[in-house]
């Protein structure tokens, strides 16, 4: 009957007969009363609907499980994914129709969602029952044990108890001792019901007269909505709202593990199959438990971290730009072979891009219309102990203003992103005799003006006097300038020029050495350029506009041209050559994000803006994103945000970071490499899980007692570093080590042979090997300190709406007395997130939920982004270890 | 024996083959680092200035003899590990100990009327329990708070955690596990703080609606924690269901036996231990969770009566700490840090505890035992 093994394999399909399908529906009506248990333990509905409303609610979840069968099914059909498996099919066609029937009936009868639940028990425990006897009397084919067996026995007996004492506690009372009797009259009648009869008795009786009964308790209201249980031994007590979710989430697990083993004909199949479904509803559980977590606080939260978000149009392309070439990577991976798979996947390739390029098209829009895109909302504030709201949106507006760090930030992602899928071009095409003496002096004036810069900026741009800046490194800068662009100029204009004859492909292929000396060599120049311009005090400009930018601009625009002209001339180049003007596609592209990057640093380092074409590079771009940008604006019309808290958690994890690092990377070192197994490693190991173990309070007291008296005596943002670099410890510790022991011997070996010293060995060959895994060990551990709370309010204290960023760097001061040098900033007080939350909750009614919720928000993103990085990284590291 | 003992330390500092002269540099680098970390100590206000020499010293020395000074570096960095371990210990009980001999057994003050175990023959038993300014400090609500809290938690974490590890390591494709294993560790990274802050917002109304109760109470904290204390068993126990051998399940698989029943009968005895070690640091975590608890129940301090009373609620030991340190005087701290003292042994026995289960446990599947 059962198809046995049939779950992938269609050669073993075979038809379902009505037990079958009757069971099918049964699981199906069971996982749908887990998810009902679930939906109405947290209240998104109410126990107490009926009427429409409940009707409404039905048809809803019709519609969801019509909507998640029928793609399914439709795909399926296509021949796109494997269906095969009759339970599957069983299970989804039951769910609908188990729906359409509920639907229907609570259309029919006037009834509250609570009867509904307790007469979905009860018609699971009747499916149960007749499914047992039926088996039972021979009536279906199945393989039962001779018994249920002691496992399942001993559960039942102890549910049994239980019930038993609820049962016997409400007749007789809990003040006579009879409710014991009862308990245990019960607990062994179900358990001798469960071992004693054969198999498919032993465990689908059992079963129906539990889940029966808590049907039958809330169908009838016994327990109703309204229904309150309030001991007065207890300060509190149970309420319908509570206790029928939790009656069903458990009856309908009960039958579910019962019809499932039904389903399965009993036997070792049965047991197997009931036992997965309850593992897996379990898991199901907890993945949503989880999810429940991280939406939740992103829909509280994110309204009032976003208040106030703006960015002009240009800017959002600028950001929009990474995300465009990783979808670009993306879309260009193979789709498989299978026609109708890869016509599938495909298509789930190119979202993403089409995607990007919608929001650009938008974003571009804004700038071509002139009149901004908001999308508003409310947030809401706290005014004088009141909820006020206020209204505000996340808008694009045609600002022409992009920031000189975003823009740096965006190329320079690009730059490395594009900079790492180059390979070389060595050895191709031409190579003239002056490639030579161009390469030496580039790298001479780069020399020379890395030397002018270092005086300028040791001696000021005026040294003893001499206007030497305003002279010298004037002279320096334009030439500077003028010969990169020169150099990018003539990397573009060589190989398009070409020589009579020459397609545009060869020329690009004859000439490659010249684009690549011409492009990376303006690069270089203007890097030094950039970086001895704000040393020196100078900022040449050619009529209105810098001479800097303009170069870069150039450069830019070259290295696009080499780009775009090498991507045109592949279409229609032989295999080889493809791949030569691939790369040069590849390096134009890379140039071209670094000029775009130098030109953002230009702006940042001299202050002046840079307009083009009604673009303009400014010091002060048109983002703003008040909730990570500003402090706490007391009285204002707008509460501003959290800067402090953000910068101070930053120079937590900074400080941390640099305390452990070095130490647990050290310790790690010396007992993998250097120390012999012994008493002394053990003593380390039980000193790392201690130091592992130890609760965070009490991390925290041990920086209120040692730390912060021999630290000023007050509580302190180095102690908060200090206590974070502790706990910090272990986990790079442990990290470390596993890391260095994935290490081959080999690697150790072959050092040794070739007559390398241990040191070396370890400086050159270990710690590169495993620093993949030492690094995502760090990321990892940051992620986990960032968010300790307990230490923090011991050591760091917990500052309210704090009004000013901390400035570590600014704080230095140099002193005659010891300690010589101090920093009044690193032995100050700070705000910080997680310290920020906390100090919403203890300001009680003072404190504004709403801020608490978009902190916790932004606190959880920063923490999750941690462990993503950590985790995709290790991931990766791990796959390419696997495979070398 | 006892001339052995320059020698082997000297072995241990510099190595086998050590170049002549590094001797020196490494003794002259280990004495400043000493020194730093006496006059740390003792006088904070020098200590900078002498770390100053001593990153002087080893940055001469990482010139002249690179190798020994690196060996000395992870050397230091291993014992300095052991010194913060050490510290911990020696300033948490050297601070607790005024505590200690001022109150003795009036740390365990029983609220009078009422019933603890029997143990009021042995225990002193007073109407005032809890009373700074009457310097009458009593720890065993807090500690009756942190069972119970324990408890609750334990009892949510330990079922589902088993079978969340089940699923993982014996149930879930090799796909399902690379998306279900971060997401444990992701739900291991959500800060507490912000687990308490759900509950401060969120929860404690839901139990007034549900639980008939005024505010706060244990059966929240519990349910709150075991949630917290999930991931930790989970991937523990994961990680030995998944230590044992293949070859065993495999042979169960090849006389015929179902999933579930190479589950039941060989994976899970086999990974018993490790199992019980993942449910032991469970409860480690349990008792040494903070800010969730801190943050659902405010800082009141009572018995719970009668003792099973999950609705009422008190200060645990960690939220104690937490709670009261900033407004705490003197004598209030001492005691906070004898609640130190307490935490600081007890989990870390479960930690030592679960470590050396699991280590006996691979071990034993290794077959060396």
């Amino acid at each position: 009957m059962s198809e046995g093994y049939a779950t992938e394999n269609a050669l073993v399909q075979e038809e379902s007969d009505l037990y079958d399908r009757g069971l099918d529906a049964a699981i199906a009506l069971t996982v749908v009363s887990f998810v009902l248990g679930m939906i109405t333990l947290v209240k998104v509905v109410g126990l107490a609907t009926s009427g429409g409303a409940l009707t409404n609610f039905f048809v809803t979840l019709l519609a969801v499980v019509i909507g998640g069968v029928g793609v399914v099914g439709v795909f399926s059909w296509a021949g796109v994914i494997d269906i095969t498996s009759q339970r599957v099919r069983g299970i989804a066609l039951g769910g609908i129709v188990d729906l359409v029937v509920l639907t229907a009936l609570v259309t029919v009868l006037d009834v509250t969602l609570a009867t509904v639940l307790g007469l979905l028990l009860v018609a699971q425990a009747a499916i149960v029952a007749l499914a047992g006897l039926a088996s039972r009397f021979e009536l279906v084919d199945t393989a039962p044990n001779m018994s249920a067996g002691l496992l399942a026995g001993g559960a039942f007996g102890a549910l049994g108890l239980l019930v038993g004492a609820a049962v016997g506690g409400t007749l007789v009372g809990f003040d006579s001792m009879l409710w014991i009797l009862v308990a245990l009259a019960v607990g062994a009648g179900l358990l001798i019901l469960t071992i004693l009869p054969r198999e498919d008795v032993g465990s689908t009786l059992p079963t129906a007269l539990l889940v029966g009964l808590l049907g039958l308790v809330v169908a009838t209201a016994t327990i109703g909505v309204g229904w309150e249980w309030n001991p007065n031994a207890l300060s509190g007590g149970f309420t319908g709202g509570a206790v029928i979710p939790t009656f069903v989430l458990f009856g309908s697990l009960l039958s579910n593990w019962a019809a499932a083993k039904c389903r399965a004909g009993f036997g070792a199949p049965g047991r197997q199959y009931g036992a997965f479904f309850v593992i897996n509803l379990n898991a199901f559980m907890m993945v949503s438990v989880m999810a429940t977590i991280v939406v939740f606080v992103t829909v509280k939260g994110i309204g009032y971290a976003f208040h106030g978000f703006t960015i002009g149009a240009p800017a959002a392309l600028v950001v929009l730009l990474p995300l465009l070439v990783l979808a670009v990577n993306w879309a260009r991976k193979p789709a498989g072979t299978d026609a109708w798979r890869t016509g599938a996947r495909q298509l789930v390739r190119v979202l993403p891009l089409a995607l990007v390029g919608s929001l650009a098209a938008v974003v571009a829009s804004v700038s071509i219309r002139g009149s901004a895109l908001t999308y508003p909302f409310t947030y809401t504030v706290q005014v004088n102990r009141q909820p006020k709201v206020l209204d505000t949106g996340i808008s694009v507006t045609p600002d022409p203003t992009v920031g000189a760090l975003l823009l740096t930030f965006s190329a320079l992602l690009l730059f490395a992103y594009f900079g790492r899928a180059y390979g070389t071009l060595r050895g191709v095409g031409r190579d003239p005799s002056w490639v030579d003496t161009v390469k030496q002096g580039v790298a001479l004036s780069v020399a020379a003006m890395a030397v002018l810069t270092v005086v300028f900026a040791v001696l000021s741009p005026s040294p003893f006097g001499l206007p030497l800046g305003g002279t010298v490194g004037l002279v320096v800068v334009v030439l500077g300038a003028v010969v990169a662009g020169g150099l990018s100029v003539a990397a573009v204009a060589t190989p398009l020029r070409g020589g009579a004859g020459t397609s545009l492909g060869e020329g690009l292929h004859d000439y490659a050495q010249t684009v690549v000396i011409g492009l990376s060599g303006a690069l270089a120049l203007l890097t030094a350029v950039v970086f001895l311009e704000p040393t020196a005090g100078v900022n040449p400009s050619v009529g209105p506009a810098d001479l800097v930018p303009i170069v870069a601009l150039l450069t830019a625009v070259a290295s696009v041209g080499v780009s775009v002209s090498a991507g045109h001339a592949r279409r229609s180049a032989a295999e080889l050559r493809r791949r030569v003007l691939g790369e040069e596609a590849v390096f134009g592209l890379a140039t071209a994000a670094g000029a775009l990057a130098l030109l953002g640093v230009h702006v940042a380092a001299t202050g002046a803006n840079f307009t083009v074409v009604g673009l303009t590079v400014g010091t002060k771009g048109s983002f703003s994103w008040p909730m990570t940008m500003q402090s706490y604006v007391p009285l204002g019309a707008e509460p501003g945000g959290i800067l402090p808290a953000i910068v101070g958690t930053v120079w937590l994890v900074v400080g941390a970071t640099l305390f452990a690092v070095p130490l647990g990377v050290g310790a790690a070192v010396f007992l993998t490499e250097y120390a012999e197994q012994g008493a002394f490693t053990s003593l380390v190991e039980i000193a790392t899980n201690a130091l592992w173990s130890t609760p965070s309070v009490v991390f925290g007291l041990f920086g209120a007692a040692f730390l912060i008296p021999r630290l000023g005596g007050d509580r302190s943002l180095l102690a908060g570093m200090l206590v974070l670099g502790f706990m910090l410890l272990p986990l790079v510790l442990i990290t470390s080590r596993e890391a260095i022991l994935a290490v081959p011997d080999e690697y150790r070996d072959a050092s040794a042979a070739l007559g390398v010293t241990k040191w070396e060995t370890i400086r050159s060959v270990v710690l590169p090997a495993a620093m993949p895994g030492v690094i995502t060990g760090v990321i990892l551990g940051v992620g986990r300190i960032a968010g300790e709370t307990a230490p923090l309010i011991l050591v760091l204290g917990s500052t309210l709406n704090s009004s000013e960023p901390i400035a570590v760097l600014d704080g230095f001061t140099f002193t005659a007395a010891p300690p010589f040098v101090g920093n009044p900033a690193l032995l100050a007080e700070t705000a910080s997130l997680p310290t920020q939350i906390w100090a919403v909750i203890a300001a009680g009614v003072s404190g504004s939920p709403s801020m608490g919720w978009a902190t916790a928000f932004i606190l959880l993103m920063v923490v999750l982004a941690f462990y993503a990085v950590g985790i995709v990284s290790r991931t990766f590291f791990r796959r390419k270890l696997n495979y070398e | 024996m006892l001339e052995r003992v320059p020698a082997t330390a000297r072995k241990t500092i510099l190595g086998d083959d050590s170049e002549d002269g590094s001797l020196l540099v490494v003794a002259i680098a280990g004495l400043t680092l000493v020194a730093t970390i006496l006059t740390f100590l003792f006088t904070p206000a020098y200590a900078l200035p002498m770390l100053a020499v001593f990153v002087a010293v080893t940055a001469v020395g990482w010139v002249t003899y690179q190798a020994e000074i690196a060996r000395l570096l992870t050397l230091v960095a291993t014992v300095s590990t052991v010194l913060t371990v050490g510290f911990i210990t020696a300033f948490l009980f050297s601070s607790a100990f005024p505590a200690f001999v001022e109150h003795g057994l009036g740390l365990l003050i029983i609220p009078e009327g009422q019933w603890f175990f029997g143990l009021d023959a042995v225990l002193p038993v007073d109407e005032s329990y809890w009373n700074p300014s009457n310097d009458v400090y009593s720890l065993l609500p807090m500690m009756w708070a942190t069972v119970i809290v324990t408890v609750i938690a334990i009892a949510v974490a330990g079922p589902l955690g088993l079978f969340g590890a089940l699923f993982i390591s014996e149930v879930a494709s090799d796909r399902m596990r690379e998306f279900i294993k971060p997401g444990v560790e992701i739900l291991a990274g959500i800060p507490s703080i912000v687990y308490g802050f759900i509950g401060f917002q969120v929860l404690n109304g839901f139990i007034q609606t549900s639980f008939l109760d005024e505010g706060a109470s244990f059966l929240i904290a519990g349910i709150v924690v075991g949630i917290m204390a999930l991931p930790t068993v989970v991937s523990v126990g994961e990680d030995s269901l998944s230590s044992v051998p293949s070859s065993m399940k495999d042979g169960s698989v090849a006389i015929g036996a179902t999933q579930w029943q190479t589950m039941k009968s060989i994976s899970i005895p086999a990974a018993f231990s490790g199992i019980s070690a993942a449910i032991i640091l469970g409860i480690g975590r349990a008792v040494g969770e903070t800010m969730a608890v801190a943050a659902i129940m405010a800082a009141g301090v009572g018995l719970a009566n009668p003792l099973f009373d999950v609705f009422d609620a008190s200060a645990t030991l960690t939220s104690l700490i937490a709670t009261q340190y900033g407004s705490a005087s003197e004598s209030t701290i001492d005691v906070l840090f004898v609640a130190g003292v307490i935490l600081f042994v007890i989990v870390g026995t479960m930690s030592v505890a679960s470590q050396y289960i699991e280590q006996q446990m691979k071990k034993k599947l290794k077959g060396q035992q």
